[in-house]
């Protein structure tokens, strides 16, 4: 794992390459061998492959969602239109939402979100030169598989590494928090954390400890925001 | 140039012979103005608006609508003629804008503007002659163009100016006072005795403050009733008007309907 | 383009939560974040963060002829523009309604309150004025902007410096700071000002410098500029749900102590700075 900067060579190499996010390859004009290319990387961040070294790409810190297929995203309802629902999801454009989209979700039986609701739903399209669509279900087994409109409690908004990072399993934040109360949380890929507990300051804690550990903001590690959790009223 | 006038005499009395609490002429007009949904011309003093209600109708920028509740467009223009010293105040001036804003923000708690959802309400202000007091009869003119238009609202808004020379607090200031003496707009709302808008722009002891702001509250109550009276005298002006005819037709079709 | 406005959830949790006197931050109702001030450089240079909120006040002097109307009288001018830097909700050019009540409350508040002697701005009469420059630059918009700026406003103010000048026959002689000590300006009182936000639902109490959730949740604000001698020098609560007459009284009597506590930290913080100033001073 190594840090690079925009324009920095990679040394990216296999016969099956895939490069992700941050990485761009370029054909070498300078030598004479045509066939020699680089890959170079277009964002800062550390730069991440996998195990067999195939697949490779930067993981940085933004604070703006860029869309991409299959990743579970948060959203407000922005407005009702015939057949679905425009969807803010911190992206560029509003993503749409059919109504269709939902378990269960027949013609006559739709599920009616008003503007403002909030939802939880997986990105089933993003192109660049589309706006982003979004499903509430497994588009083959048809079933929620806990996507759908999210109801109470309260949603923080983190940088994009700060979701990432609690989607780990290993991640000390969550388990840390469940140790002291249960809760339920939904983790948007879009920069969006929504937690639900059972008393309103417990929901608080749980906002105030993800604004302390995301690092963008606090950037506490676990000793820390075990301590600041310490001092929180619960 | 305030400081030759005597704001308050010995004998108690103002620079145009009022007392202390005395308001000035009030004078109402809710005669029909042109296209106007609802208007009023209102004058205190010298002091005059004239207010215009349209709508509540469809927004002609989409932009502007929200998908629960009306909104209120206020649009002020200051008469280049209405103060002593001839000036031409541009529509972008900060001063007209925060003006609006103003009346704009103490309607809005007022006005059931959830009746209406995704349309306008414009209200045009258009001030005829400054002689201090600017923001209260503005207010006082659009509560009377508002309910003369037939828009629902929850209560009167009655706004009052009111000011401190030394100890003695003062009602419904002039240009004159208002130059020289701390002064403070205070709208009530009569019924329900809250305050929607109070807004001071001189320095004053905290202490002094509260003898004025409770003196306004009371004044806001004298307006009220004035300002309802103005309302019955046009309602009966406007059965006396239609009445008889109405009385004729319908005495045509049903001899038997007692009135 | 205009945000959209927070989701249901998030609406209800806030009112929820006012309800119970618990804010998101962890503050009590009637609380402030404490500011923190940071002075630059140069003298009249000062960043103020109220939470999220920050805004970069800056004081310059420039030598000018007075106005005709006025001609024994500084000028003092306050340039903010809420630019798209602090959120994207701003747009330059026309001006939000947020925008003007911020421009104009700052007139107020320390323009118009008359905080900065005017007369003493004058070099010679009808000739030569001192023309005080007051920017407001907003960086992050964080919730109540207003009191922020209107705070950075009046330390720039009084951390300020301006070279002295002498009037010999004709001649106006500027002396260096080498020379002469700076002279500060003369400030007769230092407003600051407080914002208070009221909520839909009577029974919620109104809490203290709202941050931007509870601003954009709010049904009304209020106001209050003052200074610790408990003179109020704006008071303005334009709309929003109407209050009890009490009600407001206990507000500016909320306003009143912390006008005292924050007049106390901006007076040490100041002397801070010139302490170290000095200190600077002595060692070259």
């Amino acid at each position: 794992m190594a840090f690079v900067l925009p324009g920095q060579e990679v040394p990216a190499k296999h016969v099956n390459l895939k490069l992700g996010p941050g990485l761009l390859q370029q054909s070498n004009y300078t030598t004479s061998e045509d066939s020699e290319s680089t890959v170079i990387s277009t964002k800062a961040g550390t730069l991440q492959h996998s195990g067999n070294r195939s697949k490779w790409w930067v993981e940085g810190n933004a604070k703006r969602y860029v869309p991409a297929p299959q990743e579970s995203v948060i959203g407000a309802v922005t407005q009702r239109m015939g057949e679905g629902y425009r969807v803010d999801i911190g992206s560029a454009h509003q993503a749409s939402l059919d109504a269709l989209a939902f378990e269960g979700a027949t013609k006559r039986n739709k599920p009616n979100l008003k503007v403002g609701s909030l939802i939880y739903a997986r990105v089933s399209l993003a192109h660049k030169d589309m706006e982003p669509e979004l499903e509430c279900f497994d588009a083959q087994s048809r079933k929620s598989e806990g996507y759908g409109e999210l109801k109470g409690g309260f949603v923080v908004s983190c940088s994009l590494k700060m979701c990432r990072d609690l989607l780990d399993p290993k991640h000390f934040l969550l388990p840390l928090l469940g140790g002291r109360f249960p809760f339920e949380s939904a983790v948007g890929m879009n920069g969006r954390v929504w937690a639900n507990a059972k008393e309103i300051k417990q929901t608080i804690a749980i906002v105030r400890c993800i604004e302390a550990v995301d690092p963008d903001g606090g950037g506490m590690d676990a000793n820390a925001a075990k301590a600041f959790l310490q001092t929180l009223d619960l | 140039m305030g400081s030759r006038i005597e704001i308050l005499n010995e004998a108690g009395f103002r620079s145009d012979g009022r007392r202390q609490h005395e308001l000035r002429d009030l004078n109402i007009d809710l005669s029909r103005h042109g296209e106007a949904d609802g208007s009023a011309l209102i004058s205190h003093g010298l002091t005059q608006v004239l207010v215009s209600v349209h709508g509540p109708r469809e927004a002609k920028m989409r932009s502007h609508t929200f998908h629960d509740r009306a909104n209120i467009n206020v649009e002020v223009t200051v008469a280049s003629f209405s103060t002593g010293e001839r000036r031409k105040r541009l529509r972008g001036d900060k001063r007209i804008l925060e003006f609006a804003a103003t009346i704009k923000a103490t309607f809005e708690p007022v006005i059931r503007t959830s009746l209406y959802p995704r349309s306008q309400i414009d209200i045009y202000i258009q001030v005829l002659q400054q002689d201090g007091g600017t923001l209260q009869t503005c207010i006082n003119g659009t509560t009377l163009a508002l309910i003369n238009a037939g828009i629902p609202m929850t209560d009167f808004v009655c706004a009052i100016s009111g000011g401190v020379h030394s100890t003695s607090p003062m009602l419904d200031l002039t240009t004159l006072e208002e130059n020289d003496i701390p002064h403070v707009t205070v709208a009530v709302m009569p019924k329900a005795k809250k305050v929607v808008l109070v807004t001071m722009e001189t320095r004053l002891h905290v202490d002094r403050f509260e003898e004025i702001l409770n003196l306004a509250r009371d004044a806001g109550s004298i307006l009220h009733r004035e300002m309802k009276e103005a309302v019955l005298n046009r309602s009966i002006s406007l059965v006396s008007t239609a009445g008889p005819a109405q009385l004729r037709e319908k005495g045509e079709d049903d001899m038997n309907v007692d009135y | 383009m205009r945000p959209p406005s927070p989701s249901i959830p998030e609406k209800e949790f806030t009112y929820g939560a006012l309800k119970q006197n618990i804010r998101l931050d962890g503050r009590i109702p009637l609380e402030m974040r404490s500011p923190t001030i940071t002075f630059g450089p140069e003298l009249g240079w000062v960043e103020c963060a109220l939470g999220k909120t920050r805004v970069i006040a800056y004081v310059e002097g420039k030598m000018v002829k007075p106005t005709p109307e006025r001609p024994f009288e500084g000028i003092i001018t306050i340039h903010s523009e809420i630019s798209p830097m602090a959120s994207s909700e701003y747009e330059t050019g026309r001006p939000s309604e947020e925008e003007v009540t911020i421009t104009r409350m700052l007139d107020k508040a320390i323009k118009r309150s008359d905080a900065v002697d005017k007369e003493s701005l004058c070099i010679s009469a009808g000739q030569r004025v001192w023309h005080i420059r007051l920017t407001v630059h907003f960086l992050t918009d964080g919730g109540n902007m207003l009191d922020c700026a209107c705070l950075a406003g009046i330390i720039a103010l009084r951390h300020f410096r301006r070279p002295e000048v002498e009037v010999i026959g004709e001649d106006e002689v500027i002396h260096s700071p080498l020379e002469r000590a700076p002279v500060p300006l003369a400030i007769h009182h230092s407003p600051y000002c407080f914002t208070f936000a009221f909520f839909p639902d009577s029974e919620t109490s109104p809490v203290l410098d709202p941050s931007q959730l509870e601003q954009r949740l709010s049904a009304g604000l209020m106001s209050i500029a003052l200074n610790a001698q408990k003179e109020i020098c704006v008071l303005q609560k334009l709309g929003g749900v109407p209050q009890d007459t009490d009600e407001i009284l206990r507000l500016v009597k909320v306003a009143v102590a912390q006008a005292k506590d924050l007049s106390d930290l901006v007076d040490a913080k100041l002397r801070e700075d010139w302490e170290w100033r000095r200190s600077k001073v002595e060692v070259i």
